[in-house]
């Protein structure tokens, strides 16, 4: 099991390493991250260069849910698409040990690309004379967490459709959307508008939004942690209930695309 | 090592959903240590009856054993099994040297490197151990697949039309790995519609048409002899015998064939003639032959 686990790992690194989606990614942070650096080289504010600091942190991490919801849909539709698959099924490796290998071994790039922006984060906080503060590993540990949920999603959905109806799918299908729809639905309801029809529309959103993962289940919690970069001892629990929320998520993606992936016929 | 026993596939296809019966009652018997070919027209059911035995397609019926077991998907059944597909769907993004790595180390086993570069060195993919799969040719990517049975001791091999697409010195190349393969102990599988290459390295055929088995036997019993006939090939100025049939020339090559009854009218012909004799032989059936005989007395087109 662990060299099969190994084998399929070190084979999904070498197909990250030659992906040119990482490769447009890296040179994106680069260039995002000197631009955004620009102002506080040219300032001698400390109030300046910590908006900045903040601001490269903040969009590096958004851009690092992108990649990892790209690289959790492309390990699995280019296999799936190119049929290689037939090479791993023919041998004594099974579905659940391929299936779990690519989660495991997209999980690693998006830990490791969590770790760089939080070691170029805390680099250059030294660099700018900025106090290194725990927010930042606290961001960063939440922000690996929500992507190992859209690691575990965008995996089910690249088995169920094709890559281009999942993409459409998360954004137009997702728990935050139908969170807002009821929202708006349960306003206009004590509005005073009693219509059956907008009740049924505010239960359904009410459906979909229990139904569909959420990619942040703490995000309002946590809320004030990125925006001030500073976390208090018992907001730490979040990270904790995070981790707990995502590894129930996973389980439930990965064994629905593992039934899914079991149904296909790889020929 | 293989039963197939009255198997039937059918599944939907298309945006209308039509059904597709890719076979139909298909029995056969693949036994320890045979070099089995399967033989038939586009569509006859051959590449559906090999995904039937490596697990990649469950039947709609019927029943299917590999060495006494169902076979499915990433089953430990696959320890002693490898597979060469007819398209090279291959891990493209993998070097030569990393696919074979990776596909060795699918058995579940640690490969060492000794062992890597070893196979690589016998199929003389040594010095492009670094070029990636999707630069390579066929016949390069055919190596890589068959290295894997080099460096685990293959009991069972499927090979899908593997020769198809390959240029005749590489294919020459092939058939005398598999035959190393064979003489390993390997039982091989394999689908083509090149015939000769069957007559060359197969023992035992079977003949698929509409998704079953018409025919299933020996290969020496497709190649018989008929005592009653004689082929022959000379050079004729001119004339040829009226009692030889199946007249085809060649340049100044005259080729036909003579009942055994006229044999030393034929030789008193060509010696009166002064003409020479290049080939004299009791006529063989072919495969081909036997192939087309069979398919006519099925009632197929062909």
């Amino acid at each position: 099991m662990s060299v099969l686990l190994r084998a399929n790992i070190l084979a999904d690194f070498a197909f990250y390493r030659r992906s040119r989606l990482l490769l447009a990614f890296a040179v994106l942070c680069l260039l995002l991250t000197g631009l955004s650096s620009l102002p506080a080289i040219f300032s001698d504010s400390g109030v300046q260069s910590f908006r900045s600091l903040q601001g490269i942190f903040s969009e590096l991490n958004g851009m690092l849910l992108f990649l990892a919801g790209a690289i959790g849909l492309f390990v699995i539709s280019s296999h799936l698409r190119s049929r290689c698959l037939k090479m791993v099924f023919t041998k004594p490796c099974p579905p659940s040990v391929w299936l779990g290998s690519a989660f495991l071994s997209a999980v690693f790039i998006s830990l490791f690309l969590n770790s760089a922006i939080l070691g170029g984060t805390v680099i250059l906080s030294l660099i700018w004379h900025l106090p290194v503060r725990a927010a930042l590993v606290f961001v960063s540990a939440d922000n690996f967490i929500v992507s190992i949920g859209i690691i575990a999603y965008m995996m089910l959905l690249a088995t169920l459709l094709h890559p281009a109806l999942a993409v459409t799918f998360i954004l137009i299908f997702n728990a935050e959307m139908f969170y807002d729809f009821q929202v708006w639905a349960q306003g206009a309801i004590r509005a005073g508008n009693s219509s059956f029809y907008l009740r049924l529309l505010e239960r359904l959103f009410h459906f979909f939004y229990l139904l569909l993962p959420m990619v942040n289940p703490y995000g309002k919690e946590t809320e004030n942690v990125h925006s001030s970069m500073r976390v208090a001892h018992a907001e730490w629990k979040y990270i904790v209930y995070s981790f707990g929320y995502v590894l129930t998520l996973s389980a439930f993606c990965y064994f629905l695309a593992l039934f899914a992936l079991q149904k296909k016929r790889h020929i | 090592m293989i039963i197939a026993d009255d198997v039937r596939v059918e599944f939907r296809r298309g945006l209308l959903r039509g059904k597709v019966r890719a076979l139909n009652g298909l029995s056969l018997e693949v036994r320890d240590g045979d070099f089995f070919a399967l033989v038939g027209q586009n569509g006859a059911g051959k590449s559906t009856a090999m995904y039937c035995f490596l697990g990649l397609m469950k039947p709609t019926s019927g029943k299917v054993e590999v060495m006494g077991k169902v076979p499915e998907l990433g089953s430990p059944l696959n320890e002693g099994v490898a597979y060469l597909p007819e398209e090279p769907h291959y891990h493209l993004y993998l070097t030569v040297e990393e696919a074979t790595r990776y596909y060795a180390s699918l058995y579940g086993k640690r490969v060492s490197d000794k062992a890597i570069h070893d196979a690589l060195d016998r199929l003389g993919l040594a010095q492009f151990k670094t070029l990636p799969l999707s630069k390579c040719s066929k016949g390069m990517k055919q190596k890589v697949g068959i290295a894997q049975c080099l460096i685990h001791d293959t009991q069972l091999l499927f090979l899908d039309e593997p020769t198809r697409g390959l240029d005749p010195l590489i294919v020459r190349e092939f058939r005398e790995t598999l035959r190393e393969i064979h003489r390993r102990g390997a039982t091989i599988v394999m689908n083509t519609h090149v015939l000769s290459e069957i007559e060359m390295l197969a023992n035992r055929v079977a003949i698929l048409d509409g998704g079953k088995v018409i025919a299933q036997d020996e290969l020496r019993n497709f190649l018989t002899t008929d005592r009653e006939l004689y082929t022959v090939t000379f050079e004729a100025n001119g004339s040829v015998p009226e009692y030889l049939g199946s007249v085809e020339r060649s340049g100044e090559l005259v080729m036909g064939s003579i009942p055994k009854d006229r044999l030393y009218d034929f030789m008193e012909f060509t010696r009166a003639s002064g003409l020479d004799v290049h080939e004299c032989a009791l006529k063989k059936t072919s495969l081909e032959d036997s192939f087309f005989k069979i398919l006519k007395g099925s009632g197929s087109g062909a």
